[in-house]
């Protein structure tokens, strides 16, 4: 089944309707996008915090979404995001995953 | 109470879009992408044929100024840019004297940058409230210009926030009007984001909306009406993604703030609030006594974040 948000198969949605196999996919390329932009030697993890830890910024971070739509082939709804809530690599993931859809 | 009497705005007819500019601006593919997809900015007016002179004189034709002009006491600029010409050059008495306003007190206002426009006419306002007049058909007006010209690669882009666009309005204030009343004025200058200090551009970015959510608590509290009061908000055309997330943020419908002239018009300078206002009335958004807030931050040593309150 696909869902109207994401687009994508459904094999693992969560109590929240978030896609987790996506999810995980979504953690997994903003990992690597963010060692890549912020030009990092060491790892980055779904734990770290993007503002704080890893210094993303507002335009930054705004990179990093225009990326991840490119490389995964989707549409993130920016106008749905409440920055408030996403401190983490892994809050992100989540948001992109439940609130994006393919092309 | 300060009005505005009339308002009139000007751009040139004179476009590029955001791709014809990267080459020149030395844009990155990234940079464009940004631009178009998240900050809804498609292209922008520049006219390298229109002067500084024309383009307020255009915004000027769109007012009624006939047996007007000895009315008018002050004439006020507000730019961004301090310096806009070659001494002694100087655009604003240029104006002066082709409207007939040769005998007003003009100068400019720069110092809050592309919040200028707000601050001059507050200070009109005041300025005119302070003023005697005998007869009351005669009521002192001043008349607020703002207009800019693009003419450097600072004055185009602001990197990864916004383009600048090219255009001008012309207002006539009023110390005593009914037509759109200010109700109240709130401004926050903020020097601690100035670079010399040790202000960043990643603190600016992550303190932009909250502090102008606060200037528009203020503004509100000071006219003293709610959010859901308003019936429209004219935004500064910083971009599109901005006021989205402004708009989560304060818990206002985006439907009810006007962000249509970002794509094709981008930043203008000072004069975003009063092309909106234009297209707002061209639109009939707005009703007899609807409250409409404008808002806008100027950027530059420092920043100054402002609203303005109104009633129509």
């Amino acid at each position: 089944m696909a869902s109207p948000e994401t687009g994508v198969a459904q094999t693992g949605v969560d109590e929240t309707g978030t896609d987790a196999p996506f999810r995980q996919q979504v953690v997994q390329t903003a990992c690597d996008l963010l060692i890549l932009l912020l030009e990092r030697d060491e790892p980055v993890t779904e734990d770290m915090r993007l503002m704080d830890e890893l210094m993303v910024s507002s335009l930054l971070g705004l990179e990093l979404l225009l990326r991840l739509e490119e490389q995964l082939d989707i549409q993130i709804d920016v106008e749905l995001m409440d920055q408030d809530q996403i401190t983490t690599v892994g809050d992100l993931a989540t948001f992109v995953a439940s609130h994006s859809r393919s092309f | 109470m300060t009005a505005l009497d009339s308002v009139a705005a000007y751009q040139p007819t004179s476009r590029r879009t955001v791709e014809e500019l990267a080459g020149p601006l030395g844009l990155s593919e990234m940079e464009v992408k940004l631009f178009r997809r998240f900050h809804g900015l498609r292209e922008i007016c520049i006219d390298p044929d229109t002067s500084l002179t024309e383009l307020l004189l255009n915004a000027a034709a769109g007012l009624d100024l006939r047996g007007r002009q000895h009315r008018v006491r002050y004439v006020l600029w507000a730019r961004a840019f301090p310096t806009v010409v070659p001494f002694p050059g100087n655009p604003l008495h240029e104006v002066c004297q082709a409207l007939g306003l040769g005998h007003a007190l003009a100068f400019t206002l720069t110092q809050q940058s592309c919040a200028s426009a707000l601050q001059a006419i507050d200070l009109a306002g005041r300025l005119l409230a302070a003023d005697t007049h005998a007869d009351p058909d005669d009521e002192p007006l001043a008349l607020v210009f703002t207009g800019e010209k693009a003419f450097t690669r600072d004055a185009q882009v602001l990197p990864g926030m916004s383009l600048f666009s090219e255009g001008a309005s012309a207002c006539l204030v009023s110390a005593t009007g009914s037509r759109d009343r200010l109700l109240a004025y709130a401004c926050s200058q903020r020097g601690e984001f100035d670079p010399a200090g040790g202000g960043t551009p990643e603190r600016f970015q992550s303190e932009y909306r909250p502090l102008l959510a606060q200037v528009i608590s203020r503004a509100l509290a000071q006219a003293g009406i709610a959010l859901a009061d308003l019936a429209l908000i004219l935004p500064h055309n910083v971009n599109l993604v901005t006021w989205q997330r402004m708009c989560r943020l304060i818990g206002f419908p985006q439907e009810r703030v006007l962000l249509d002239n970002i794509a094709g018009n981008g930043h203008v300078f000072c004069a975003d609030a009063f092309l909106n206002y234009q297209t707002a009335r061209e639109r009939g958004l707005l009703a007899d006594g609807d409250r409409y807030l404008v808002a806008t931050v100027g950027a530059g040593h420092g920043a100054t974040f402002a609203a303005m309150v109104f009633q129509h």
